[in-house]
């Protein structure tokens, strides 16, 4: 894999510049959701973000997709602000749960994106074919979502977020639902479409093998206030399989990574 | 219908029929009452009654039925458009909701004579107190179907930068349409009775006038057989929306059925 060139020649795609979050709770306490995070994603990077309950990690994702408004700090999204990007629909979004529209089959489910874009007919027809094969879905393509299992519906989300051709894709603990075997075949896949698709992928988990076996790069939350606490490079070899997960390197990362909590949690 | 259900069906209308039909008997043949034919004849002769006078029947529910169903369409227009006005605007839903609950408070039984005052015409008073009786169920189930859209489906819609009748048409229609209905079942049959009520207050026609002299002049066989006629028509008002439902909401009643669990 010529990747770890790709990556060196890659230029900053989203650029986090002293985030600030703060929001009054319900007893008009302020809360710190997150406090001064600055990091850089470059183009083409997988990331997580990374820690327990309460690190802000989701709120730093919410604010990327500009569904938040951060009140300190800026964010640049290939020079853009959150909104134009947003605007432009340059990103795909896919929840923790997979926020399917119960009464459209499978396929008008990955369609509908194309429906709002105003996608000619048959354009949208021949991307959703594509999606739905990418991600091994063409057999469901009319079936109801009450009709999946949970890591299907997953699926359909993926390929609903991946429909518009987005530069970014924005994960929020997207598989935290799902049981380990079906999570980890999924991650798996997850990196398959990756390969084939170059995107940019910021991907929010508290679980630090998932966050280790996916990522170039995994930044590290924690919580109260949200900050970054640390940056861990990931050079395992890809593409990577079940395989990665037995290697001696995935140990250490991972073990690396829990000694860092380990430290907060002793302050708290 | 699946085979218990239509079992139940049979099961329910011969319970009815043999709980009448044992009551009927005890009052006219066991009791002796003189006034059992009034209080409650047999249902058989009420059947015979209802096909002597099939057409005579079927007319009066007509004038009273296509009137309550006007009333209803646009009750329930009106409701629906409510609905989406208050959960578009906060400000709109704190203005209109307390007027909505008034309007509760305010008997139908009042409200008819004054309403026919006002318009002197029994046909637009019976589309007016249909169309009133209907459409606070509607806008309330409406609206709070509009409510229970979960957020992250709104944030999918807004990711996507759609304008708002994109959001209303892909995502907020459809999703309200389940509370809709479950209005439009409560106010289909209330707008039959309202339409029966406003017949009661001097109209010449409608199945409202036949109950109200039948009763008085003392026909009972007629009297009955408008009752029955009545209930039918409320009856099949609540079943045509039931269809609609069907067809509308097919996903609803396919996921109901594929739950896997004991529904039926």
């Amino acid at each position: 894999m010529p990747f770890i060139e790709y990556r060196a020649k890659a230029k900053n795609l989203i650029n986090i510049d002293h985030i600030s979050m703060i929001y009054k709770n319900s007893a008009k306490k302020e809360v710190v959701a997150l406090k001064d995070v600055s990091l850089d994603i470059k183009e083409g990077e997988f990331v997580s973000l990374l820690g327990p309950s309460g690190c802000g990690k989701t709120t730093l994702l919410r604010i990327i997709a500009d569904l938040l408004d951060p009140s300190a700090g800026s964010v640049r999204i290939a020079g853009q602000s959150p909104r134009e990007n947003r605007l432009r629909q340059k990103y795909g979004m896919v929840f923790q749960s997979p926020v399917l529209f119960e009464w459209r089959t499978v396929r008008k489910n990955v369609c509908l994106p194309l429906e709002i874009m105003n996608v000619p007919r048959e354009e949208r027809e021949r991307r959703v074919d594509s999606q739905l094969d990418m991600v091994g879905l063409s057999a469901f393509a009319n079936s109801y979502p009450f009709q999946l299992s949970g890591g299907m519906q997953q699926r359909v989300g993926i390929a609903r977020a991946l429909a518009i051709k987005p530069d970014l894709l924005l994960m929020d603990e997207p598989f935290s639902a799902l049981d380990e075997f079906t999570r980890e075949k999924l991650n798996e896949d997850l990196l398959d479409i990756w390969h084939k698709t170059h995107k940019t992928v910021v991907f929010v988990t508290h679980n630090i093998s998932e966050a280790v076996f996916l990522s170039d790069r995994v930044f590290v939350l924690s919580p109260h206030p949200g900050r970054l606490s640390s940056v861990i490079d990931i050079d395992l070899p890809r593409p990577r399989t079940q395989d990665t997960r037995e290697s001696p390197e995935f140990f250490a990362l991972v073990s690396k990574i829990r000694k860092s909590f380990e430290g907060v949690y002793k302050l708290s | 219908m699946t085979r218990p259900k239509v079992f139940i069906t049979i099961a329910w209308i011969a319970g009815v029929l043999t709980v009448w039909e044992i009551a009927a008997f005890l009052l006219a043949d066991a009791f002796r009452d003189p006034m059992a034919a009034t209080k409650l004849p047999y249902p058989q002769s009420v059947v015979v009654t209802i096909g002597n006078n099939a057409s005579s029947l079927a007319q009066a529910a007509a004038v009273t039925l296509s009137k309550a169903v006007i009333g209803f369409a646009i009750g329930a227009a009106v409701g629906y458009l409510l609905a989406v006005l208050m959960s578009i605007s906060r400000i709109a839903e704190q203005i209109a909701f307390p007027y909505l609950i008034v309007s509760q408070m305010i008997p139908v039984l009042g409200l008819a004579p004054i309403i026919f005052n006002l318009v002197r015409n029994m046909d637009a008073s019976r589309i007016v107190i249909a169309a009133y009786i209907t459409f606070f169920p509607v806008a309330a189930n409406s609206l709070s179907g509009f409510k229970s859209v979960e957020a992250e489906k709104r944030q999918l819609m807004f990711s996507y930068a759609a304008s708002k009748g994109a959001t209303y048409a892909k995502l907020m229609v459809p999703f309200s349409l389940p509370y809709l209905f479950a209005g439009l079942k409560i106010a289909a049959p209330m707008s039959v009775t309202a339409s029966i009520l406003v017949d009661m207050l001097g109209s010449k026609s409608g199945i409202g006038v036949k109950l109200l002299y039948s009763l008085y002049g003392g026909q009972t066989d007629i009297f009955w057989a408008s009752v029955l006629t009545s209930a039918a028509m409320g009856i099949a008002s609540y079943l045509a929306v039931l269809l609609a439902e069907r067809l509308c909401v097919p996903w609803r009643a396919a996921a109901l059925a594929d739950s896997g669990g004991r529904n039926e």
